[in-house]
């Protein structure tokens, strides 16, 4: 599992997750969703190279968005693939959080 | 990762082969050999991708539950997970995944389990971890729970490509 940030135009970080949200997926990004989710304003989480989500993986993904959110900050999900949008919709995160699969509507939704 | 953790690999050679067998110690550890363990099994049986992300992640659910929850992270208990193919009531042939157990008793299909859970109005309200037994419902074909002597039998059914 591998895990990247950059920085945005518009104040936006975007972080990108690449490969299995299994268990050992989430343990291995955890520390740094969490440390990214500390400081960051606006928050585009990618997860165009998600293979796979469980609900350890979900964790990872809820907890750093539900620490953006307390300090009034925004989170959006980016492009899952067809099997992770099902988890995240059955797990009734697309109802917390918005999915976007249009960078342009995602990076609209944080403004 | 667990000591008693031994893999059963299928003998193609002989029919009907027979059913694999994984044994893990309740650890949150040994669950990173199940996977490597059903991803085979799947490209044997050649498994569709969803559907191999399906047993993906029912397997995690279902063992993962057990290990927190029915066993409390208790880490000197076992779980035997067991593969077979069966033909379902319909006629179609299933990959069929047998999960036991020795924890205390515990129906996930009790209605108080399987009733619907009125959606989190907010992230605050929801609760990351407490989405197994949902997600297992949605993304297996067939669920079976049986009450062992000393344990629990959950049984998850996947469809084979015909």
């Amino acid at each position: 599992m591998q895990i990247s940030s950059e920085e945005m135009a518009g104040g936006i970080t975007r972080v990108a997750l690449d490969g299995r949200m299994d268990i050992a997926g989430a343990a291995a990004v955890d520390l740094k969703m969490n440390l990214i989710a500390g400081t960051a304003a606006k928050l585009l989480i990618d997860l165009q190279k998600v293979e796979f989500l469980g609900s350890m993986g979900l964790r990872s993904i809820v907890l750093p968005a539900r620490a953006v959110k307390s300090r009034g900050g925004k989170v959006v999900l980016f492009a899952p693939n067809e099997m992770v949008e099902s988890v995240l919709k059955t797990a009734g995160i697309d109802t917390l959080i918005p999915i976007h699969h249009n960078l342009d509507a995602a990076v609209a939704a944080l403004q | 990762m667990g000591q008693a953790a031994t893999m059963h690999a299928m003998n193609p050679s002989i029919d009907p082969p027979p059913p694999p067998l994984l044994t893990l110690q309740s650890q949150i550890e040994d669950l990173a050999l199940v996977w490597p363990w059903a991803e085979a099994l799947a490209a044997r049986y050649a498994v569709p991708p969803d559907t191999q992300f399906a047993i993906h992640l029912c397997l995690e659910e279902a063992l993962s539950n057990i290990v927190r929850h029915g066993y409390r992270n208790q880490s000197n208990q076992s779980i035997a997970v067991a593969c077979t193919v069966e033909r379902a009531p319909s006629g179609v042939a299933e990959l069929v995944f047998t999960i036991d157990d020795h924890a205390p008793h515990f129906d996930p299909l009790t209605p108080s389990q399987v009733a619907p859970a009125p959606a989190p109005a907010t992230l605050a309200e929801l609760e990351p971890g407490g989405q197994g037994i949902r997600l297992i419902r949605k993304f297996a074909s067939r669920i079976h729970y049986q009450q062992l002597p000393n344990g629990n039998r959950l049984t998850l059914a996947f469809p084979l490509p015909s």
